[in-house]
């Protein structure tokens, strides 16, 4: 196992910013919005929110994840560059799937911890829900259906292997909630129980928060189909199984959006005394399994914990809040259990019985998810650590009772990228 | 490094697999397979490799069902089949699209598997692939994907 090294300081988020979590193209307001100018958005939302100008930004990250086909660009940080007034200051793009807005806090918590930066931003978008069109402005978009869609996501694959043997697209959606199944001697009816029950607690958060993208409970929806309620709706013909065991509801919502974060050595936020809470990066876990490797989302989560733990000294009983990037919902049942949030066994029960809410003992995705609240592919990571952040300083839309002290991430991409990181609130 | 001391790893095992020979890389440092096959041993860390000819034999340790988000028609086309990590003879694990005859097997293979802890073999099948170099293009590269089957179907 990779052993990680203390940092040479620590480092906080001092400011997050974050679009909605919806098609642009079907909104006056967002009609004709480019990469640009959403990042933009995000950006000058979390420089504000820190207290800062723009000309404070000493260096940025830019992360989105498929900047050549969703944003008809290449070098695509030089496409947000002048949008937020820190024209001509270094910048990296970097793309890592649906973890690069978590690889983003990651990068730019090394920047400044290594005592190169003292203040880095670090966003991410993708406007996932439509497509540039080509050799024209980048304010004129056009429909990306799932016809053109779906041939791309095998694209993350390794390209000479586990693409060309069509089993790490084939394997990756069942593999883990197949093992969790067979390992607790579940049917498969107590496992489409338990997504259910997540879908359900998601849904209704997402609908809450008027950042997400659902805008109808699968309470409401059941009652607009004349069924008698979200469980039948969830089962119905409407909402069938697309792989062995995942639902069309246990699928992400592609959607447009950006999100960003500033971070600073800890010891300058405290001094600097804003209102908010600082908090505090305790420490980045990382593994990357290839998709067609044996139980990869598995072994990399397993990995990437033991690396975060190990480091920053947390035990799994002190975790408060969990994010989990949840493309697809498997991860919802299995990341519980293996982080230590909840018992061996236990995480299909806290399922069905709604304990994964906000307002339960066991809150995950507070936001509602990559299946409810929305999937701007590289930003959603960002928007993820945007949530965990008003959690802790006690200013979310889906409150927790009472806020989180520490926040654990995982972060997964491309089917193969895992982060697995530690959020302390300052005290 | 120089062009005489390298070579074509994936091109290598591609043409291997046209001629029906499922090639590996074994590690001389710890002796593991390298499956597929690379330039340094992931087993170890070890930075070299060295081919090797594998049996083209191994047991099936999981296995999924496709559902029509992940169903290929050129798949469908040959048998019925699933997703699934097969173990080669020679200790290397991936994962392979498992051909198994007939559709009640697919249906059963799992409570097999888990249930019942039964030792399922499974060996190369190789299905021919044709893609043109660009979409609409007449001009098409032909190769191989190493698929695997269950013994019991090749049997049957």
């Amino acid at each position: 196992m990779v052993k990680l090294g203390k940092q040479s300081r620590s480092v906080s988020i001092v400011g997050v910013g974050c679009t909605p979590f919806t098609n642009f193209e079907d909104h006056p307001e967002t009609k004709g919005m480019d990469e640009g100018s959403a990042f933009g958005y995000a950006a000058l939302e979390a420089i504000q929110d820190a207290g800062l100008e723009p000309r404070d930004i000493q260096y940025f990250y830019h992360g989105a994840a498929n900047p050549y086909l969703i944003g008809d660009s290449l070098t695509p940080n030089m496409q947000v560059a002048d949008w937020f007034g820190v024209r001509g200051i270094g910048s990296v793009h970097h793309s890592e799937a649906c973890c690069t807005g978590y690889v983003a806090l990651q990068e730019a918590v090394q920047a400044v911890a290594s005592g190169s930066y003292d203040i880095v931003l670090s966003g991410a978008v993708d406007l996932a829900a439509s497509l540039p069109v080509v050799n024209a402005p980048g304010c004129y978009r056009r429909d990306f259906p799932l016809n053109e869609m779906l041939p791309t996501i095998p694209m993350v694959y390794d390209r000479a292997y586990g693409r060309a043997f069509d089993s790490a697209f084939g394997i990756s959606f069942d593999n883990w909630v197949n093992k969790y199944r067979w390992e607790f001697g579940l049917t498969a009816e107590q496992i489409d129980d338990a997504l259910n029950g997540i879908s359900k607690v998601l849904r209704r958060e997402a609908v809450a928060n008027p950042l997400g993208f659902s805008q109808k409970t699968f309470e409401e929806l059941a009652a607009e189909n004349g069924l008698p309620d979200a469980d039948a709706y969830l089962k119905s013909f409407g909402n069938p199984k697309v792989t062995q065991y995942l639902r069309v509801t246990g699928f992400e919502i592609k959607c447009d959006g950006a999100a960003a974060v500033v971070v600073m050595p800890t010891e300058m936020a405290v001094a600097r005394g804003l209102d908010h809470k600082v908090v505090e990066v305790l420490g980045t876990g990382a593994a990357a399994y290839e998709g067609a490797t044996a139980d990869n989302e598995y072994n990399g989560t397993k990995d990437g914990a033991a690396q975060v733990y190990e480091l920053t000294g947390v035990k799994p009983d002190e975790i408060d809040l969990l994010m989990i990037n949840d493309f697809f919902l498997a991860g919802d049942l299995a990341v519980p259990e293996e982080i230590g949030y909840v018992p061996r066994g236990e995480s299909w029960k806290y399922a069905i019985e709604g304990r994964y809410a906000y307002d339960s003992d066991k809150p995950i995705n507070t936001n509602g998810g990559r299946c409810n609240f929305g999937h701007a592919h590289g930003a959603s990571g960002v928007a993820d650590i945007c949530e965990a952040v008003w959690q802790m300083r006690g200013e979310a839309t889906n409150q927790m009772p009472k806020a989180p002290r520490t926040t654990f991430l995982r972060g997964f991409g491309g089917g193969q990228n895992i982060r697995c990181q530690i959020l302390r609130t300052v005290e | 490094m120089l062009l005489e001391n390298m070579e074509p790893i994936t091109k290598k095992f591609y043409d291997a697999l046209a001629e029906g020979k499922l090639l590996g890389r074994k590690c001389p440092e710890c002796g593991a397979i390298e499956f597929p096959p690379h330039l340094g041993c992931n087993a170890c860390g070890y930075h070299a490799t060295e081919w090797v000819e594998l049996s083209g034999h191994g047991t099936l340790e999981s296995f999924v069902v496709p559902g029509i988000q992940n169903d290929k028609p050129y798949l469908k086309a040959v048998e019925p089949y699933g997703y699934g990590k097969v173990k080669l003879d020679e200790g290397a694990e991936y994962s392979f699209v498992i051909f198994c005859g007939k559709k009640k097997v697919v249906k059963n293979l799992q409570e097999r598997l888990y249930a019942d802890h039964e030792t399922i073999g499974v060996h190369l099948k190789p299905i021919e692939r044709v893609t043109p170099v660009k979409p609409g293009a007449e001009e098409t590269v032909t190769w191989y994907e190493p698929c695997f089957e269950l013994d019991e179907a090749a049997e049957a």
